[in-house]
């Protein structure tokens, strides 16, 4: 935010914000998204812009100030975000992008915007209560005898079925009746 | 002292050497180390990603289920410990979100109030044991090997809700490296992330990120690499078997704990040496042995 001083008054001259920044400052994450004063260290310090030219976290902050609503949603890069928090940790206005990104991720999810890995993930933990049910053989199984801990890694999964019923089943069964 | 292992997913099926070496060298410092049962995924990364409630929901049950065995949480990953301390704070912050949480944690009679800590491993070791606890019970001291430290991103951020060590400039897992006779070795983008997390997105990414970091390792003159994350070491140990790294001399990869045991004195079966994808006696055969 730019500020003048008027008659020894500190006067907000401008705010760059917009209907999509208002949405995103509402979301658990996304708070801080008006502080925001594009000054790219964000960009500057992420390991994933630095090997590659498709994600720029910066650029991605000021589609959410501009109000790019719909590019932001359908777009990949929020989800490229490895949530490391270096930006975060660097950024002298306590913006996040991490957590801005997970709010948009969030926005995204609701409407249907998710990349396949991120649905089949969550559709595995939801179903097993964790990830690597099916990769748990009788070899691991073995390797851990071996290594003299339990076999058993009595993992729960009824927890998780209330969670799908509460959390997910929901949301779909309203963007299915077009609520 | 007692403490609560939470393995989370990846460890036991991927990593169970770390798991193993993390139990012998506490139990060797006086830790009690029993498993927590009945748990799930702490929800990091992919719910999360989905939905804020769910996420504390699959942390926040398993908070309770530490909660009714009255005894702190030890958490080994750094996505785990994060999830786990992120959560707790939220919980503890929002009571309408906690209310929520409860209120599915009471059909199976939980309930999460916030009395339970969270202690990621290097905080188990720093604080909890003590660096002069660890340098005492040090019977085959390591010769100066040269130990690069890689943190994990969650292990040390955001600082204000996993309170571990100095997010800029970590130093536990060196001072581990040389209450044990190890030389540890700075090297640039120490804590910059291993890469792990964009597997799901993008491979070549990861893989970019995470060999970038062996290089950095590599040209600082280290014999090896200590972590204190399943999916850290995972990562920072399979990039070096990706294409075009045929004619690389690979870094042995060790879990802090697998590092430590040697010099306690563990036997290498207890440690699961022999499961490590790059052969890591060329840094724990330098236990014991004059410099």
């Amino acid at each position: 935010m730019h500020t003048c001083t008027t008659k020894g008054q500190e006067k907000s001259i401008h705010v760059p914000t917009s209907a999509f920044a208002k949405e995103v400052e509402k979301v658990e994450g996304g708070e801080a998204i008006n502080k925001c004063i594009q000054c790219g260290i964000c960009t500057a310090s992420c390991v994933v812009a630095n090997a590659t030219d498709l994600y720029r976290p910066r650029r991605m902050i000021q589609k959410i100030i501009l109000g790019l609503r719909e590019e932001v949603l359908s777009s990949d890069q929020s989800w490229l975000c490895l949530n490391c928090r270096m930006c975060e940790e660097r950024c002298q206005e306590g913006v996040s992008p991490a957590e801005i990104f997970l709010a948009v991720r969030t926005i995204a999810a609701r409407e249907g915007h998710v990349p396949r890995v991120f649905k089949e993930a969550v559709k595995t933990v939801l179903e097993d209560g964790w990830m690597l049910k099916d990769a748990y053989t009788d070899f691991q199984e073995d390797e851990r005898e071996d290594l003299g801990l339990n076999p058993e890694l009595h993992m729960n999964n009824e927890f998780v079925g209330k969670l799908r019923k509460r959390y997910f089943e929901r949301k779909k069964a309203a963007e299915e009746s077009g609520s | 002292m007692d403490m609560l292992l939470y393995r989370g997913c990846t460890t036991p099926v991927r990593l169970p050497a770390y798991e193993a070496a993390t139990i012998a060298v506490l139990e060797k410092l006086g830790v009690n180390v029993i498993e927590l049962k009945d748990t799930n995924c702490c929800g990091a990364q992919y719910v999360e990603s989905m939905d804020r409630m769910a996420f504390a929901s699959m942390s926040g049950r398993i908070l309770a289920l530490a909660e009714r065995e009255e005894k702190d949480i030890l958490a080994i990953c750094g996505a785990c410990s994060g999830s786990l301390k992120t959560n707790k704070h939220f919980l503890d912050h929002d009571i309408r979100a906690r209310d929520e949480v409860n209120s599915l944690l009471a059909e199976e009679g939980l309930k999460y109030s916030g009395k339970v800590r969270v202690r990621h491993l290097l905080q188990v070791l720093a604080e909890d044991i003590g660096f002069d606890k660890i340098e005492r019970a040090v019977v085959k001291p390591y010769n100066g090997i040269k130990m690069a430290a890689h943190y994990g991103c969650h292990v040390t951020r955001p600082y204000e809700i996993v309170h571990v060590d100095d997010p800029e400039n970590p130093t536990i897992l060196d001072r581990l490296v040389e209450a044990v006779g190890g030389q540890a070795v700075d090297y640039p983008g120490k804590t910059r992330c291993c890469g792990g997390p964009m597997l799901a997105m993008d491979e070549d990414v990861a893989t970019t990120i995470g060999l970038d970091k062996i290089d950095n390792v590599t040209k600082a003159g280290a014999d090896g690499i200590v972590t204190a994350c399943v999916f850290c070491d995972i990562q920072l140990t399979q990039v070096q078997f990706g294409g075009g790294t045929s004619d690389r001399q690979k870094i042995p990869v060790l879990p802090i704990t697998q590092f430590l045991g040697p010099a306690l004195g563990l036997d290498e079966d207890m440690l699961g040496v022999e499961l490590n994808k790059i052969d890591p006696h060329s840094v724990i055969d330098c236990c014991g042995v004059s410099q």
